[in-house]
């Protein structure tokens, strides 16, 4: 059923070949970079929503 | 070093709020209507100015610009402020971009009924208001940027690159999208003609989607689901793979709405093979927002806000799932023009984007205005009869789109049409439009009592108008940090991380435009396509008012199915004088792109004065005032040199004698239709729009050599 799939795109092998290849390309190179990325950092940047500057949340109510 | 203390303006964030509900409220409404109006022709209420043709564009209109766009406003204003520390860059830019916001979706509701349109799907609103726009977004970015500049957080958190991706790719979409030339002050036709034009039609369309309706909810995701969980967000490093991933892809995307249509084949399966890839980035959004609530899934059995959230996260998940399904061409050749794709967009606009509105505004409101949610009861009664409007909804949808596709696909095994009228496929799935219209008034009804509550909870509190908080001054960086990762140098880059993403979304968008834009062969045209007659220009932009493109497609898709029940499949080279084009992307009617000749003059007079006179059962509104209203032909000489400013060629110096064939034609129809004894003036409007509906398709009748 895939076969079929993919027949019926016109000059399939070089667009779909295409494709892939550039995104691979840039998905490596982002990958590369976020695994650089140091454990530190990747913490501050996730606590970032979680402090609002105004010490407790303004509004201790939770539904 | 002292802190700094600063107040956040949560005023403009309450004001996008109370729009957000006021106009969620009418444009919803509007959608309930035009649901009645496709199975009782009645409640087209009988006047020019609420048919379906004109109000279906209001509520797209309404429920993406005004409602959506609210929120997504609320959103940021409120996310920004507290992710950079600092209040907004200047509170006259919040409310110029407020109240401007809301002068132009005020002016959406004042002119999309009168019918003043371009006709292309969500930009439809003509060239003044298209300025407006620009001006109006422009005004969001500096606001935006000035609070960046000036922020005490010196790394940028992900929701906030989705925003900076989504103003710098909606300004893109915006403006290649409106290249209208002006004819008059609320007149003007597209730049671009035919293929080129849905082209261009669709990359924005499929984009708008993607920058308007997708990254901007991501942003918001990323900032307020770990606050509603109180955890942080599962994976930041997902979040970014997710960011770049999607914003690159999707991009790439749009073709997908123009498969089997005369666009070049390798573009058709470019956007095919990036909708496949879509899916990837997409999950990753959704699992990454999932899996936030690991651990605290016993919240979610009590916190209704987070239900919203779930459902609207997977909702998302789901239509992002059908999304490149759809994109598939066997699965496409059955869903597209059908009501599949109504429910896919519904899945994606009532699960994601309403639900995830509904959480942020219950959980925004109330702390804004100290106090608790008036009532969890009421919010609660939300949730389900939301949800199940969302199953009432979308299951008859799917159902309606199934039956057509294949019930206008079938054959006998004598290898005729089993269903020859396509009337046959409209009655049968009135059934299903009828449940679909209850899922959408329960939908609305949860929307009304959440408004109540909302304000219940507002009269209970009071407002805090400017919140008090406190953070360190940004201080220069010492020399040793400077080193570190190239990504996270870009973090703290608003600038560069703006032009980045420009760069990413430009790389598909123009691989994927510029050669059907520039390379001349890739649109093969046809010696015997001729320019329309002025009569048949002055039709075609009555066909534009009225919006006939909501439910007529023009374009025959080469399936026997479709060669049999139209006629010849449509090519590239007949489009080349369509400013705009008008191919369409619903089939409620019977594609029209083979039209002309199939019947007489007075079947389309009696057809459009009602059209059960000629086709019984049918759910098309009457067009009664064609028959009274006079053709404006003062408009002629201005409209040919706009053509002729567009390529179209007409004969130098055509303009001043325009009028005199026009009316000559006229009077050709108007003693046509006399011989039928029907007695009308040659100067009505329906004489025009008879004119062109029997121009349509004719041309490679006339003479099939085709030159390249």
């Amino acid at each position: 059923m895939f076969k079929q799939f993919t027949e019926s795109i016109n000059g399939t092998q070089v667009y779909l070949l295409f494709s892939l290849a550039i995104f691979l390309v840039f998905f490596i190179v982002v990958s590369v970079l976020l695994l650089r990325l140091r454990k530190q950092h990747i913490d501050h940047m996730s606590d970032l929503p979680l402090e609002d500057g105004n010490g407790e949340s303004l509004n201790p109510y939770q539904l | 070093m002292q802190p700094e203390k600063f107040y956040y303006d949560n005023k403009i964030v309450r004001n996008f709020g109370i729009a957000t509900v006021i106009w969620g409220i009418i444009g919803m409404t509007v959608g309930l209507i035009v649901a009645i109006q496709l199975y009782s022709p009645g409640m087209n209420m009988g006047n020019q100015y609420t048919t379906f043709g004109r109000i279906r564009p209001l509520h797209t209109n309404a429920v993406i610009f005004a409602f959506v766009g609210n929120a997504i406003f609320m959103g940021v204003y409120y996310s920004l402020q507290r992710l950079l520390k600092a209040r907004m860059f200047s509170d006259l830019l919040s409310n110029i971009h407020f109240w401007g916001w809301q002068l132009i979706i005020v002016s959406a509701v004042i002119t999309l009924p009168l019918g003043l349109t371009t006709s292309h799907e969500y930009a439809e609103l003509e060239w003044p208001i298209d300025i407006a726009i620009t001006l109006i977004w422009v005004i969001f970015g500096i606001n935006m940027f000035g609070t960046i500049f000036k922020r005490r957080e010196r790394h940028l958190y992900v929701a906030i690159w989705f925003y900076i991706a989504t103003f710098v790719t909606i300004a893109v979409l915006h403006i290649v999208n409106s290249f209208e030339l002006p004819v008059s002050a609320f007149k003007s036709y597209m730049v671009y003609a035919g293929v080129q034009d849905a082209l261009v039609q669709w990359w924005y369309g499929h984009n708008a989607v993607a920058f308007f309706l997708t990254t901007p909810y991501l942003g918001m995701m990323y900032y307020f689901l770990p606050k509603m969980a109180n955890r942080p967000i599962y994976s930041y490093k997902l979040s970014i793979l997710h960011f770049w991933a999607l914003i690159f892809i999707y991009i790439w995307a749009g073709p997908h709405h123009l498969l089997y249509t005369t666009l070049p084949g390798w573009a058709q399966s470019l956007g095919i093979a990036f909708s496949i890839m879509l899916i990837a980035p997409s999950w990753g959004g959704m699992i990454n927002g999932l899996l936030t609530l690991r651990g605290a899934w016993d919240k979610v059995r009590d916190d209704v806000i987070l239900k919203f959230m779930v459902v609207g996260l997977t909702a998302y998940g789901m239509a992002t799932f059908e999304g490149p399904m759809l994109s598939l061409k066997q699965v496409n050749a059955i869903g597209h023009f059908t009501d599949w794709i109504i429910a896919h967009v519904h899945v994606g606009a009532l699960g994601w984007n309403g639900f995830l509105t509904f959480a942020i505004l219950y959980w925004l409101i109330p702390r804004i205005y100290k106090t608790q949610l008036y009532s969890k009861k009421m919010a609660s009664f939300h949730f389900w009869i939301g949800t199940l409007g969302i199953l009432f909804y979308a299951v008859p949808m799917y159902w309606a789109g199934f039956t057509q596709g294949l019930m206008l696909k079938e054959f006998t095994p004598e290898g005729i049409l089993k269903y020859p009228n396509f009337l046959e496929s409209t009655l049968r799935i009135i059934p299903m439009h009828v449940m679909r219209s209850v899922g959408g008034g329960f939908y609305l009804l949860g929307v009304i009592v959440m408004a109540y509550n909302l304000v219940r909870t507002a009269m209970q509190g009071k407002l805090v108008a400017n919140e008090a908080a406190q953070a360190m001054p940004l201080e220069p960086l010492p020399k040793a940090a400077k080193e570190g990762t190239w990504h996270r140098t870009l973090e703290r880059k608003p600038i560069q991380l703006m032009i980045a993403a420009l760069i990413v979304i430009l790389i598909g968008t123009f691989v994927e435009l510029m050669p059907t834009l520039t390379i001349s062969s890739n649109i093969p045209t046809i010696a015997a396509v001729k320019p329309y007659t002025p009569l048949e220009l002055q039709g075609r932009d009555i066909y534009i008012r009225e919006g006939c493109s909501n439910c007529h497609s023009q374009t025959v898709r080469p399936f026997r199915s479709e060669t049999e029940r139209y006629g010849e499949y449509s090519k590239a080279g007949e489009f080349v004088y369509d400013h705009p084009f008008l191919w369409g992307s619903k089939r409620t009617g019977p594609d029209l792109a083979r039209e002309g000749g199939k019947y007489g003059n007075a079947w389309h007079y009696n057809h459009l004065m009602d059209p059960r006179l000629m086709s019984p059962g049918s759910i098309m509104p009457n067009y009664d005032w064609l028959l009274t209203q006079t053709l404006d032909t003062t408009t002629t000489v201005a409209k040919i040199n706009a053509m002729r400013t567009l390529g179209v060629p007409y004969a130098a110096g055509y303009e001043k004698i325009a009028n005199r064939d026009l009316d000559k034609q006229a009077k050709e129809i108007a003693a046509n239709l006399y011989t039928d004894h029907i007695k009308i003036k040659n100067d009505k409007e329906v004489i025009a729009i008879i004119a062109y509906l029997q121009r349509l398709g004719t041309d490679i009748k006339a003479n099939k050599t085709a030159s390249k």
